[in-house]
């Protein structure tokens, strides 16, 4: 199985690739239903305490999390699309103002599915504000030599 | 690194034009003259886009006043590369333990949560 593949597209935006050994159809219920996404992700940085689902188009989420020092976070967002191919939705970060656009496309062939996420922000500065409190979440990584960056970038 | 020079910093990266003039540089020192050649760009134009990449902290100039020979300079690259990596690593974390929950579903298809 091909490993996480993070490149920054445009500037607002984050895009990752994953592939998984299921068919699409699993892999949108554990990215769907509460108690599959509550087994998945939260990790030691970053509990998850609380999932909301309301799956429907317009329906809402809210997902709580909480960190090792007791700072707790909250993403929530609105479905806008609801497809096993293809899912969209608002996120918005605590009550920041302003919100990202996430399309999740799922693309299956022999029983393996490959997902393409793109997460767009209002802008490129929260888009990097994004980046930096996924490093305060991140575990002691050592740096990537200079080459792989500039062929990922 | 403060989210100011973040910002700059993907700023500058965020066209190819200059990830190629980085690419090309990461293989060592070269002048304008040389830069603009694989880019069918004139040198006015390349010269810009050193500028953006200057003021962004990315490569440095010789002193050199014919050549002005451009230099990478590594350690911005190496912040945002830190920043980046460390998000993906949040994410594949959380992706290797939807794996162990897809094969967990796989594992059993056919069983349906009963009312």
């Amino acid at each position: 199985m091909k490993k996480l593949k993070l490149i920054t597209g445009a500037a607002n935006e984050i895009i990752m690739e994953r592939e998984f050994a299921a068919p699409r159809a699993l892999v949108h219920r554990a990215m769907t239903e509460p108690a599959l996404i509550k087994r998945w992700l939260g990790n030691e940085c970053s509990a998850v305490i609380d999932v909301q689902v309301d799956l429907r188009v317009g329906g809402s989420y809210r997902h709580v999390f909480r960190r090792p020092d007791g700072v707790e976070f909250t993403f929530t967002g609105i479905y806008k699309e609801l497809g096993v191919e293809r899912t969209v939705h608002t996120e918005r970060f605590n009550d920041m103002p302003g919100e990202a656009v996430v399309t999740t496309t799922l693309t299956e062939s022999d029983g393996i599915t490959t997902m393409l996420m793109i997460e767009r922000f209002e802008s490129a500065q929260v888009r990097d504000f994004v980046l930096s409190t996924g490093m305060a979440d991140g575990a002691g990584l050592s740096y990537d030599n200079l080459e792989r960056l500039l062929s990922e970038l | 690194m403060t989210s100011t020079q973040l910002d700059v910093t993907f700023a500058a990266l965020a066209d190819p034009t200059r990830r190629a003039i980085l690419a090309r540089l990461a293989k060592g020192d070269a002048s304008v003259m040389d830069l603009a050649e694989p880019f069918a760009m004139t040198q006015p134009a390349i010269s810009k886009h050193l500028k953006v990449l200057e003021r962004a902290g990315l490569i440095s100039r010789g002193r050199d006043a014919q050549r002005r020979p451009c230099k990478l300079e590594a350690a911005p690259l190496r912040d945002v590369t830190e920043y980046l990596e460390r998000y993906r690593e949040m994410w594949e974390q959380r992706f290797t333990a939807l794996d162990a929950v897809l094969a967990d579903l796989n594992r059993k298809p056919k069983r349906r949560r009963t009312p």
